[in-house]
């Protein structure tokens, strides 16, 4: 099992310490990506998704002081024993990473070729001329038009679109096995989304490279990925594949925000549909499910007792709700 | 389609050739700043041409001619022993343009370094930038003063102290661009690709400090031309046959009811290389930080309104005051 896995998560937790005392961002989150597969992580803002995907690179050590607990395996490797000098080869060079914001996410200074050089570069054992080449090679296959002239040229001078497919192309630089995306579409319109999600999926099945895409968007999700994973408050909800978690949603979270999609043909007068209330500050969690003071299913037991992530419903699915059952019949109901 | 691609790309290739000239042309349109900067060449070139330039010899002695005002053979006079002040003067500014060259590039490498590490190192912040704040609670001239009278008057050790005495400053504003550099998203980027920290600090962060580093250097050197003239006037700089501008200020002081010469050509030397130096700073400033340009002009016009507000509320109260 272990081994047709290409990334495995167990139990991990993400502490910060903070004023307010130790607070765990991420707690539980246990997850697996095979091979050539593209799982997605969504949720709402201040979930955990982010955390989750900068904790699996352990960019956090420094940065916030954090501390973890759990496992997270690579190739078999547990990447939270590994030293700082380790995990450098392993960043970049086996698990690239990209990020929301294409327009800062370049040094300004540099020019494109100088940024995607000096990662293959430091990496890989390739002479300057090669690695020049080796660069343009890599813009075409992230669809840049003229790539020969943009390696020359400084990060102010492309669009948002481009700057994100050279980011992609920088992420792209050393091959690495797992690219993880975290919400690589957030920054920039409708059109050049489709396009940059569309380049994602071609280099997964090209290059047979796996994916966690991090992502509020279930559209993208529906579009692009294999498995889901919806986390809610530091935790994991629901996982499942694509088509069961938009068919048969266990969790009411998850229905929330299937039902929260607006579509061209609902009833225009009717205001856009929400799931009610806020996300729980993170130093004061509810005790029991912590979904229950927004559910509208939510009785005593979920607010007494946190339920487990469990095998929900007939195909394959996992939730983290008492009510599942409940809410299958109610759904199918509903449809008939 | 491919035509007008060919086309931009032509544009996009002249536009990139003229990037390379541009400094240069935004260099030249800052009047302040190419005005100090051929002023400041002028001076040096004097001071290195000296030899040549002056006919005698900065120490050479001739008790006969003392004190004698500017004529021909001797353009700034001569001092009490008869030495030839334009000799001296050029000698001397030749010994400020070295200390403030060297003060101004020792201190640069020394403040960023210190700047860079501890904007990185968050431990190592609370020390080095500690020890900085010590430093800089004195001031410049009474530091460099004591430390002066503990190590022993001569150049290198002059040019020990001022560093020591300037390297704070260049550290604080390295360190605070540096913060704001480290902060983004590219930094985290190039982390989450496997770069190591020495890289990402010398690569990526050190080129975000540069233009406000040399800035600082050019004030730097302007700055400890000045404190060396003070230093060498109290006679805690350079020692004293040495022409230094300070010392021959402080020579010229016993006689400057009846040789003013003695004073005042060191004296103006003094001026212009320090005026020099600054208005190349402020001309770089206003060419490598455009927004601190704009915040200028305008915090000068908010403060010209304030003043205006200020006279009408003065009419006011008067003739409130004549009223009553």
């Amino acid at each position: 099992m272990a081994s047709e896995n290409l990334l495995e998560i167990k139990a991990l937790q993400t502490h910060f310490h903070t004023e307010a005392g130790k607070v765990s961002a991420v707690d539980g989150v246990s997850l697996a990506v095979g091979a050539g597969e593209i799982v997605g992580i969504v949720g709402e803002s201040g979930c955990g998704k982010s955390v989750t995907a900068q904790s699996i690179l352990r960019l956090l050590d420094e940065k916030s002081q954090a501390s973890y607990s759990g496992e997270i395996h690579f190739e078999g490797v547990d990447l939270l024993k590994l030293s700082q000098r380790q995990m450098r080869g392993v960043r970049g060079n086996d698990i690239s990473m990209i990020f929301q914001d294409p327009l800062s996410s370049l040094n300004p200074l540099l020019t494109i070729g100088e940024q995607i050089t000096e990662t293959i570069r430091s990496h890989r054992k390739f002479s300057r001329k090669n690695a020049w080449q080796e660069a343009v090679r890599l813009l075409r296959l992230t669809g840049i038009p003229a790539p020969e002239r943009r390696v020359h040229e400084y990060p102010h001078q492309l669009s948002g679109g481009m700057r994100q497919r050279v980011m992609i192309a920088i992420a792209l630089a050393c091959e690495p096995k797992l690219l993880i995306a975290d919400e690589p579409t957030t920054a920039l319109d409708v059109t050049i989304q489709a396009q940059i999600m569309d380049l994602i999926a071609k280099l997964n099945r090209e290059l047979g490279m796996s994916v966690l895409l991090i992502t509020h968007d279930l559209g993208v999700v529906a579009e692009v990925c294999h498995r889901v994973a919806v986390m809610y408050a530091g935790q994991i909800v629901e996982t499942a594949d694509v088509a069961t978690l938009f068919r048969e949603p266990q969790h009411p979270y998850t229905v929330g925000l299937l039902q929260s999609i607006p579509s061209l043909d609902r009833d225009r007068a009717k205001p856009l549909q929400a799931v009610e209330g806020f996300v729980p500050a993170l130093h004061q969690l509810p005790k029991g499910c912590r979904f229950a003071p927004r559910c509208p299913h939510a009785d005593a037991r979920c607010h007494a007792v946190m339920p487990l992530l469990e095998a929900k419903g007939s195909l394959g699915s996992q939730a983290r709700c008492w009510h599942s059952e409940a809410l299958s019949q109610k759904e199918a109901v509903g449809h008939a | 389609m491919t035509d007008s691609t060919v086309q931009e790309g032509k544009q996009q290739a002249r536009r990139t050739s003229l990037i390379h000239s541009q400094p240069v042309r935004r260099f030249m349109a800052n009047r302040t700043a190419v005005i100090g900067g051929v002023l400041m060449l002028l001076l040096i070139a004097a001071s290195l041409l000296s030899p040549w330039l002056a006919r005698f010899e900065p120490q050479a002695v001739d008790v006969v001619s003392r004190l004698k005002p500017p004529s021909v053979k001797h353009w700034f006079g001569t001092d009490n022993l008869g030495r030839d002040v334009f000799s001296r003067t050029l000698n001397g500014t030749k010994i400020s343009i070295q200390v403030g060259l060297t003060v101004a590039l020792v201190s640069s490498a020394a403040g960023l370094v210190i700047g860079l590490y501890s904007a990185y190192y968050r431990r190592l912040d609370q020390v080095l930038m500690r020890i900085m704040d010590g430093i800089f609670a004195f001031p410049a001239v009474l530091l460099a003063m004591a430390m002066m009278a503990a190590l022993g008057p001569n150049v290198s050790n002059l040019m020990i102290c001022l560093s020591i005495v300037f390297t704070p400053a260049v550290a604080r504003i390295v360190r605070s661009s540096a913060l704001v550099v480290k902060e983004q998203t590219y930094i985290e980027a190039m982390r989450a690709l496997g770069a190591s920290r020495t890289r990402i600090l010398w690569l990526h962060i050190m080129p975000g400090t540069l233009s406000p580093l040399i800035v600082q250097g050019s004030f730097v050197f302007a700055e400890s031309i000045i404190v060396e003239a003070a230093l060498s006037f109290l006679g805690a700089g350079i020692p004293a046959p040495m022409p230094s501008l300070g010392n021959l200020l402080s020579e010229g002081k016993q006689f400057i009811y009846n040789s003013w010469w003695m004073t005042l050509f060191p004296g103006f030397a003094l001026i212009l290389s320090v005026l020099a130096m600054n208005w190349f700073g402020d001309g770089l400033r206003d060419m490598l930080d455009p927004h601190a340009r704009t915040k200028r002009k305008r915090s000068r016009k908010g403060s010209m309104e304030k003043n205006t507000s200020d006279n009408n509320n003065e009419k006011v109260s008067s003739a409130t005051q004549a009223s009553s």
